[in-house]
């Protein structure tokens, strides 16, 4: 009996320390040294609204992932996420207030590469880590105007998807005649170009019927009832246009309205996402040609599998190219930070560049020259699967970012000034 | 530029035009008969928007959504408008044009936010109905049936606002008022009433412009400042207070608007063309091309 009951009370004493431990089966409760905020300022309002709501419940996914398996340095991580109106000015602010009264040791870029570039400024003066995830223009990493030492990109860049998109594109040559379309602010400016060059360097032949001053539309136009008829009277054999979210389901709306058939009679390349689909689910056209940075049902390996199984079991919708990038750029962050076993931005920066890192896209590297992530683009055909309730690609091309990517001895033309505007195409 | 392409562009800017008219109307009836300047007259045009996306995608189906709308919108914008007339107006008519200007322009704020509230700041689109929904084939091009639609609307607009104005006892009233408000009072004619009706017509015109612009456009809350810098600009050149002013007004600006940014080294200057004609207008004839000399 008494050996019984000495028994019994070893029993219950083990299973209290083996749960004391946490080793006590899948209900672990983890002791964390502290809690640490990383800042994330999205749109969930305003023109890219459409995008806020899976780049938010991207964070709060990962929040969850990275402080069930502990942390990032034995700290909990609590993603501070507010909205910015798809305002310039508000996410500045934002990122002001994340850093000043928050604390956030590391900020995820915004959407806009305006909203960015008004950030990085106080990134840098707090000296915090700031890692782009949806907005891209090339010049963050490589204008000395711009550019920031604390400034990592996980996303293909302005000149990587251009790039990709214009190969794609000057493959086709059957396509002549080409009518350009792109919003007025540093996104289009640098991607616009980019675009041309590839294009122009993969068929010499191709003509642009409008002149540069007449690409640009305000990136809040939501009435395209003068551009549509004046794409009519071009005559193009094909379009060109990285409009995006809200202005992008315009002019679609404005186009089907105007001329049905209008993405049968043109052919038509586009940067579109997940979010741009679900937009419009039964009208966004079938057929037209389309880049993407992130589409998880075009990504291999098991890693996306489990994540969008995941993220549909939390949510209810499927995840956005953003929705992957900003879980990837949380990731790679806190990998770094693990791996440097501080959050100093010194000590961080140093585990980022040059190293490799698994995300949902596969293996990213980060650059050493300008810390902008050797990653994919993703280039196919519209088309409808009964599996999802919105338009997937197909024939898809899938350039590797190596391939893509700027070459290094442009990066340091730009980096040192030798390209006059800040512009590739006027470097020596 | 071809024949097809002039027709094209002509098209394109009546289209325009036809919507600017619509709601620069109401503005313009507003203030000939109460000498009232509207800002909230923009605010009244965007809930006129979003309230047909929710009727045409919450209350009634994709068939008949939008010509509910189009009956729904206007009668909830015309409501919101009494009742502004009579809780906002009413006490400062005959004071300083500045409280005038000062309570509507609080409105707009007001409004703003209470749209956000309501109906969220998500940028939304709605679908012209299904039979609207197609192109004519005109010198080779495809034009947008809704926005010939857009033209037949507002031409049947102008008929009605001309037809209430000088066939009907109503009408007669009105343009009494705006000639003289205070000798009308004399006759027996309740005034206050007249007002209360005169505003709801405008705040109607305003409701409906945002109906007939949401599906060539999208629904978004900064549509209400957008329309109201076009609707001004149309009202100083055609007149203040002036039906055929607003009229002609908006074909001038359509006009300006759609062939201005179809030629490359105007394109990027339309909306300044705009303005310059209207520094044209004020600097030559102040009141606008119909509009009348303040005594």
């Amino acid at each position: 009996m008494f050996r019984l009951t000495r028994l019994f009370a070893v029993g219950i004493a083990g299973t209290l320390l083996a749960v004391a431990c946490g080793g006590g089966g899948t209900n672990t409760t983890t002791s964390f040294k502290g809690t640490k905020n990383v800042g994330l300022s999205t749109p969930i309002t305003g023109q890219s609204a459409a995008y806020g709501k899976a780049i938010q419940a991207a964070a709060l996914l990962w929040q969850d992932d990275i402080n069930a398996k502990g942390g990032v340095n034995g700290y909990k991580i609590e993603v501070k996420i507010t909205d910015d109106g798809t305002d310039v000015a508000k996410a500045a602010d934002n990122t002001r207030r994340m850093i000043l009264e928050d604390h956030a040791v590391a900020m995820i870029g915004a959407v806009l590469s305006s909203q960015c570039q008004a950030a990085m400024p106080i990134a840098h003066q707090n000296h915090i880590v700031y890692v782009a995830a949806t907005c891209n223009d090339y010049r963050n990493t490589t204008s000395p105007d711009y550019r920031i030492p604390e400034y990592v990109s996980v996303v293909p860049n302005t000149y990587m998807e251009a790039t990709a998109a214009g190969i794609d594109a000057g493959k086709n040559t059957s396509l002549k005649k080409w009518y350009i379309l792109s919003p007025d602010y540093s996104f289009g400016r640098a991607e616009t170009p980019a675009f041309v060059a590839a294009l122009k360097k993969t068929n010499p032949s191709v003509q642009i019927l409008n002149s540069p001053s007449e690409w640009y539309v305000p990136l809040t136009t939501f009435n395209f009832q003068n551009v549509i008829p004046k794409i009519q009277a071009a005559q193009p054999d094909a379009i060109y246009s990285n409009i995006f979210a809200a202005t992008q389901t315009a002019f679609i709306n404005g186009a089907l309205q105007a001329q049905p058939d209008f993405f049968t009679k043109y052919h038509f390349v586009t940067l579109s996402s997940i979010d741009d689909f679900n937009a419009l689910p039964d009208k966004y056209p079938t057929g037209i040609r389309v880049y993407e940075r992130a589409p998880f049902f075009a990504i291999q390996g098991n890693s996306i599998k489990d994540y969008v199984k995941r993220f549909r079991d939390k949510n209810n919708f499927y995840p956005s190219d953003w929705a992957v990038m900003d879980y990837d750029a949380l990731s790679i962050w806190a990998a770094a930070a693990n791996k440097a076993g501080s959050f100093d931005t010194d000590k961080v920066l140093k585990n980022l560049a040059g190293q490799s890192f698994d995300t949902l896209r596969g293996k990213v590297t980060i650059r050493k020259e300008d810390l902008q992530g050797v990653v994919p683009v993703w280039v196919g055909t519209t088309t409808r699967d009964p599996q999802y309730p919105f338009v997937i690609l197909k024939d898809i091309v899938n350039p590797p970012g190596s391939e893509l990517v700027l070459p290094l001895n442009r990066v340091k033309q730009m980096q040192d000034g030798q390209c006059p505007k800040n512009d590739l195409a006027n470097c020596p | 530029m071809d024949v097809g392409n002039l027709v094209l562009f002509f098209l394109a800017g009546l289209s325009i035009a036809a919507v600017l008219f619509i709601v620069t109307a109401g503005l313009s009836l507003v203030f000939g008969a109460l000498r009232v300047i509207n800002m909230a007259h923009g605010s009244l045009y965007m809930i006129g928007a979003f309230v047909s996306w929710f009727v045409i995608v919450h209350l009634a189906n994709a068939l008949f959504g939008f010509w509910a709308a189009l009956l729904v919108a206007p009668l909830i914008t015309a409501i919101i408008g009494a009742v502004v007339e009579i809780f906002v107006l009413k006490p400062v008519y005959g004071k300083e044009h500045l409280l005038q200007l000062l309570g509507t322009y609080a409105l707009t704020l007001i409004f703003a936010g209470l749209v956000r509230k309501v109906f969220g700041a998500d940028v939304r689109s709605i679908s012209a109905p299904a039979a609207l929904n197609s192109s004519v084939p005109i010198f080779g091009h495809g034009f947008s049936v809704y926005q010939l639609f857009l033209i037949a609307v507002a031409v049947l607009v102008a008929a009605g606002l001309y037809l209430l104005l000088n066939r009907t006892g109503l009408g007669r009233n009105i343009r009494a008022a705006i000639s003289d408000p205070q000798l009308l009072s004399t006759t027996g004619v309740n005034v206050t009433r007249l007002f209360t009706i005169v505003f709801m017509i405008g705040t109607a015109l305003a409701g409906l412009g945002g109906v007939l612009v949401s599906p060539t456009s999208s629904v978004d809350p900064g549509m209400d400042s957008n329309v109201l810098i076009n609707a001004f600009a149309i009202s100083v050149i055609g007149g203040l207070g002036s039906l055929v002013g607003s009229l002609v007004g908006a074909v001038i600006v359509g006009l300006i608007l759609s062939f201005g940014f179809a030629y490359p080294p105007t394109a990027h200057y339309a909306i300044a063309f705009v303005f310059a004609a209207m520094v044209i207008v004020l600097t030559i004839r102040p009141w606008g091309l119909f509009g009348r000399a303040e005594q």
